[in-house]
């Protein structure tokens, strides 16, 4: 720790290899096969939580494929409401995924050294988000079997026009350059080796720039429609930012609490002090810019405040947004007041119920709450409702359920590394002794 | 005072004495602005670059469908029935919006309403893939093969004149007996939309063609399914571009608007008001 640098792995001294390796396509197959036994062996409560986010997936699958099998009748979208559940999933997905570079930002632009410790797990967390924001892409399109349409360069894509081919660049390039970032740290640290800096380096601080691009991209999907007045505020981006960095910290937090608990890593408290005062801001940030959209709306009138008044009070005896719209409002109102007060300093309690409630917030507010509204009523005046089926919430919980999958093993793979427990035969033994829990207990 | 940019200002109200060289900017912009597919020379038929447009005269409608019904037979639009219909899945090409009566008990009033074939397209701009796309001649044309359903046309279109195909379309057998060649049906999941009845103006290119001649107004006024199923005569269609022609003289009309026209969509779809109760 003593020069500085922005390497989370020059936090251990870690010695040359006095041995010659076998080559990378020996040891990274190596690599692959004890990660993915990894993935597939642990304790109990492992098992048990795979097994129900298996199951959860599975049933997702299910309704997926009659969803394939019956066409996107199976929904309870319409002409009007042409988008729901899904994309609300979306973009709230992306959130958590840009909001994942708050634990990147500070350990290399700020140089904290205590977040270092810890931002392999950031990154993890923005793969897995990405993933789910693929699945939740892929469920919504009424043709999956034509994906390969949008894929750059095979398809006809028409880029840059078409913020939706611009929305395919950025979070594929995210989940490339995190793919990227993660899979070379972890590699390095089983063989034990020093990584270089410039094979890392730069595709960090491109990834910060990135985050910031793929949340601002997915605003612009929507602000930019003259037809639809609800979206079409030059404020979109900024509070989808926002909103981002407080989705993203809120569920790192809870995630450093249940790693700090199974996932045999030891890190001090500065992590979760630093993000809880990034989302002291964020959230009191997000309150304010919701009154001033809300005072706009309602001052003005016109056509913006008709979306904004049936989502908050209902419109022509319809108001089936207005649960969601007030539970958010509470929530997020909750968690400011239990942040600014001392206790979530002091009680971890106090502060996981203040993430928690910034999360289901933030949730119900960027994905229902923001894109129905923009349907409601439409632009010639309709006003139709939308209500998720059960097989629009079985598919969304089955993508969610991937995610958290590939979540787990990533960390399982990427902490059993990090702590010294998974490593290549010829790499030393970690000075720091693996800490003597039930997710320590796997075949070193 | 027959200048079609001379009229629509005096609409406006601007002064007589200044409209002409107002006019002339106005339609400058618009062609900078809007690409090769309204760049006909100004004031002269050119029939290799038209931009096709239609006049729907609400004086004359009445509200009797036979668009509709002719559209959905033309296009083979596939019926999905009234419980869809209800839950908004009725796929339509052209339609009728109905609007409120003004009074209680008066009879309800609408209109055709077909997709507006806007020369700034919003849904053109958003299509990933670019499944749909202006034609040349103005025409905001859908590839049913390209579209991978994403709907994003939909959420961009002001007008909500796309349909997506909620469920695989079905056709009993009868109803397969009457079923036009001239145009494709269409899969699931893939969303589709008024074509200005394209293929009929490509045939009867290729009829004029044959017989080395120009395009003639007359056979154009009511080339689309719609007008030419038009009992009162309340559809025209025809080349904007056209001074001459027939919709371009009634889009002179100063009973003309466009749907949404501060959207700055530019539709090729021209109304004239009603006048008469």
């Amino acid at each position: 720790m003593s020069d500085h640098s922005p390497d989370p792995v020059d936090a251990i001294d870690l010695p040359r290899s006095p041995t010659p390796l076998p080559g990378h396509h020996i040891t990274y197959l190596r690599f692959l096969g004890r990660g993915l036994r990894l993935a597939f062996t642990g304790s109990w409560r492992f098992y048990a939580w795979m097994s129900v986010l298996t199951a959860i997936g599975l049933v997702g699958l299910n309704a997926w494929g009659q969803q394939l099998l019956h066409g996107m009748q199976v929904t309870a979208m319409t002409d009007h409401v042409s988008w729901g559940l899904y994309i609300a999933n979306f973009t709230f997905g992306v959130g958590l995924a840009a909001g994942a570079v708050m634990m990147v930002i500070p350990a290399y632009l700020y140089d904290d050294h205590d977040m270092h410790d810890v931002v392999i797990i950031g990154e993890i967390l923005a793969v897995s988000a990405i993933v789910v924001c693929l699945g939740f892409v892929i469920v919504d399109m009424g043709r999956p079997d034509r994906l390969w349409h949008i894929l750059p360069g095979i398809g006809r894509f028409h880029w840059p026009v078409s913020m939706l081919a611009w929305d395919v660049l950025v979070l594929n390039g995210y989940l490339l350059l995190n793919l990227h970032i993660v899979g070379y740290l972890i590699y390095m640290r089983y063989l034990g080796r020093r990584p270089a800096r410039r094979f890392y380096l730069p595709f960090v601080f491109l990834s910060i720039v990135w985050a910031i691009s793929i949340h601002t991209v997915t605003a612009f999907l929507y602000q930019g429609l003259g037809g639809r007045p609800f979206w079409n505020s030059a404020l979109l981006a900024p509070r989808f930012i926002v909103t981002a960095f407080i989705s993203g910290p809120a569920f790192v937090i809870v995630l450093l609490e249940v790693v700090r608990r199974y996932g045999g890593l030891r890190f001090g408290d500065g992590p979760i002090v630093t993000l809880s005062r990034v989302m002291r801001i964020t959230v009191l940030l997000n309150l304010f810019m919701l009154g001033s959209e809300l005072f706009t709306a309602l001052y003005a009138g016109g056509a913006h405040a008709t979306s904004v008044k049936y989502l908050f009070f209902g419109a022509h005896g319809k108001h089936a947004l207005v649960p969601y719209i007030w539970t958010a409002v509470a929530l997020n109102v909750a968690s400011g007041v239990i942040l600014l007060s001392s206790r979530s300093r002091t009680s971890r309690r106090w502060l996981l119920a203040a993430c928690g409630c910034a999360f289901v917030g933030v949730y119900l507010e960027k994905g229902m709450g923001l894109i129905i509204p923009g349907f409601v009523p439409s632009t010639l005046h309709e006003v139709v409702e939308y209500t998720p089926t059960l097989t629009e919430w079985k598919i969304s919980a089955g993508v969610w359920a991937l995610g958290l999958l590939v979540l787990t093993v990533a960390l399982k793979i990427g902490l059993a590394v990090w702590t010294g427990r998974m490593r290549d035969a010829s790499t030393p033994a970690p000075q720091v002794a693996p800490v003597d829990d039930d997710a320590a207990a796997e075949p070193a | 005072m027959s200048d079609p940019k001379r009229r629509s200002l005096l609409k406006a109200g601007v002064a007589a004495l200044g409209a002409a060289v107002l006019g002339k900017q106005t339609e400058d912009r618009a062609e900078a602005g809007h690409g090769h597919h309204r760049s006909g020379p100004p004031g002269k038929a050119d029939h290799a670059h038209p931009r096709w447009g239609m006049v729907i005269d609400l004086d004359r409608c009445t509200l009797c469908s036979s668009c509709t019904t002719a559209c959905r037979q033309e296009n083979n639009v596939p019926s999905v029935g009234p419980d869809d219909d209800h839950r908004g899945a009725l796929i339509e090409w052209i339609g009728i919006l109905w609007q409120e009566p003004e009074q209680p008990g008066a009879l309800p009033t609408g209109m055709p309403f077909p997709c507006q074939h806007c020369a700034d397209a919003p849904c053109v701009k958003v299509c990933p893939v670019g499944a749909t796309f202006k034609s040349p001649d103005g025409i905001t044309m859908q590839i049913w093969d390209r579209c991978i359903g994403c709907r994003y046309c939909m959420v961009a279109c002001p007008y909500g004149r796309r349909s997506f195909n909620w469920e695989e379309p079905e056709w009993s057998g009868t109803q397969v007996q009457m079923l036009n060649p001239d145009v494709a049906t269409r899969p699931g999941g893939v969303v589709e939309k008024c074509t200005f009845c394209h293929h009929r103006i490509r045939r009867l290119r290729e009829d004029a063609a044959v017989e080395g001649r120009e395009l003639r107004d007359e056979e154009l006024q009511r080339l689309p399914a719609c007008a030419a199923a038009c009992p009162a005569e309340a559809i025209t269609f025809g080349d904007l571009h056209d001074p001459e022609s027939k919709v371009a003289t009634q889009a002179r009309d100063p009973r003309r608007f466009q749907l949404l026209d501060y959207l700055g969509t530019d539709p090729s779809v021209i109304y004239l008001k009603r006048d008469r109760r």
